[in-house]
């Protein structure tokens, strides 16, 4: 008997929650340090939006599980995350921050652009939502990264470093997704192969107009979402520490 | 760092809260370009519902009169317009108002004309002005305008973020709860 999708959406819906809970909180990081004080603003807005749309997969998640919201936010350890590593790297300089974000619009919007066509309603209802503020995280990152590859040398080499850095990292994103690649899953959620192709057409033409070149394809690690670099720790012992000092409190 | 000023350019913001409603001035960024100004534009001044249209201007580009300008003539705009130039339209802008608000010019009307001075002139010859405080003069070609399609990814988010209305949160009541425990007999000591 086939699975339900409620078995097999539970755990990807769960990831996707993480890296957007992950990138938002290392997004906030920049609040009160951001390179000017509009782009403080704007940018605290974009990690307030990523934080929104993890609340939107995790309401899903709970819906299925019966785990709250809370508990997988704030009790978990770094073992039981299954963000990408990408989301969980230290923010780096504003190069880096950008680019990072860039390559994550990207993804998050040819995803949901996917999404929209899932059989299962709660899948493409929530990507509807999302959508609309993901086109304008997209534009804004884009226009950044244009900005920052053509702009002085100075901010050209930051850019081109991070994207050497970030490359491998962002193949992450097309690994398998947490659940395996069940035959069950089509229809429900996008191939990861077509993702990547639509991802690539968006993001390497893009890459190439800013003035940066594209790192020789390094493939990610065959390790999965349930192994994290040795920054995700210390994210979460700040992230978790005040819900930590007393589990029962009401807030 | 030296004296000079190392801010971006200023541009100023003009916000249309409904499709064919007025554009009010709602204040300025600074931006390298028109299109960082337009999103940043977006994120100080869109963080509420009811944005239809958003227009930034180059702060160079705006002629700027005050009514104490134009009584002791410092802001008076040279007579008649250069006959070699093409005619152009250019909005007016007016405070007209000493009353706190969240805009500062609002819509006044448009003119055509050969500069900006010009637009000025043929403005105040054709009303008496007792009432304006500042006069803004701004060319429709230095505006940049966000796009109709622009409205669903720049403006309606905001619509479903009642997180940042501050009637969303309960701090004004308990700070009222707080204020009263204060003023309660048992610290009437403390005064």
């Amino acid at each position: 008997m086939p699975a339900t999708p409620e078995k097999v959406v539970a755990p990807i819906v769960l990831a996707m929650a993480d890296d957007e809970l992950i990138l938002g909180h290392r997004n906030s990081e920049w609040t009160g340090h951001a390179p000017i004080l509009e782009e403080d603003i704007a940018f605290a807005n974009i990690a307030l939006d990523e934080l929104g749309h993890a609340r939107l997969w995790y309401d899903l998640h709970s819906t299925l599980t019966d785990t709250s919201p809370d508990t997988l936010v704030f009790f978990r350890p770094a073992g039981d995350y299954r963000n990408v590593r990408l989301v969980e790297l230290p923010r780096g300089d504003w190069a880096f921050t950008m680019l990072r974000q860039y390559l994550f619009d990207a993804f998050e919007l040819v995803r949901g652009e996917q999404l929209l066509e899932s059989t299962y309603r709660p899948l493409a209802e929530i990507a509807a939502r999302i959508l609309p503020e993901e086109r304008y995280h997209y534009r804004h990152t884009e226009t950044w990264v244009r900005r920052l590859g053509l702009g002085t040398a100075e901010s050209h080499s930051r850019t081109q470093l991070a994207l050497d850095v970030l490359w491998p990292y962002a193949a992450q994103l097309f690994g398998p997704w947490p659940a395996g690649d069940k035959p069950s899953l089509a229809g429900i959620v996008p191939g990861l192969a077509h993702l990547r192709e639509r991802w690539e057409a968006l993001v390497l033409p893009f890459l190439a107009d800013a003035g940066l070149k594209i790192p020789t394809l390094e493939l990610a690690t065959a390790e999965g979402r349930d192994v994290h670099t040795t920054h995700l720790a210390p994210l979460l012992q700040e992230m978790q520490e005040v819900a930590r000092l007393d589990p029962e409190a009401t807030w | 760092m030296s004296g000079g000023d190392t801010q971006w350019p200023r541009f100023e913001i003009f916000q249309q809260a409904r499709p064919d409603g007025p554009f009010d001035n709602v204040g300025s960024v600074h931006a390298p370009d028109a299109e960082m100004a337009l999103q940043n534009a977006r994120d100080v001044f869109v963080r509420r519902p009811q944005t239809a249209t958003l227009w930034v201007v180059p702060a160079s580009a705006i002629l700027t009169v005050t009514r104490e300008e134009l009584a002791s003539g410092t802001g008076q705009p040279p007579p008649g317009a250069a006959a070699d130039q093409t005619e152009q339209i250019y909005h007016v802008f007016t405070k007209s108002s000493q009353r706190r608000s969240m805009t500062f010019v609002t819509y006044h009307g448009d003119v055509l004309a050969t500069s900006a001075e010009h637009a000025l002139e043929k403005m105040l010859l054709s009303e008496d002005g007792a009432h304006t405080y500042v006069y803004w003069v701004v060319p429709d070609a230095a505006i940049t305008s966000s796009r109709p399609d622009d409205a669903e990814s720049m403006f309606a988010p905001a619509h479903r973020k009642s997180f940042r209305l501050p009637g969303a949160y309960h701090t004004r009541t308990l700070m009222d709860e707080v204020r009263r425990a204060n003023e309660e007999p048992d610290n009437a000591s403390d005064t």
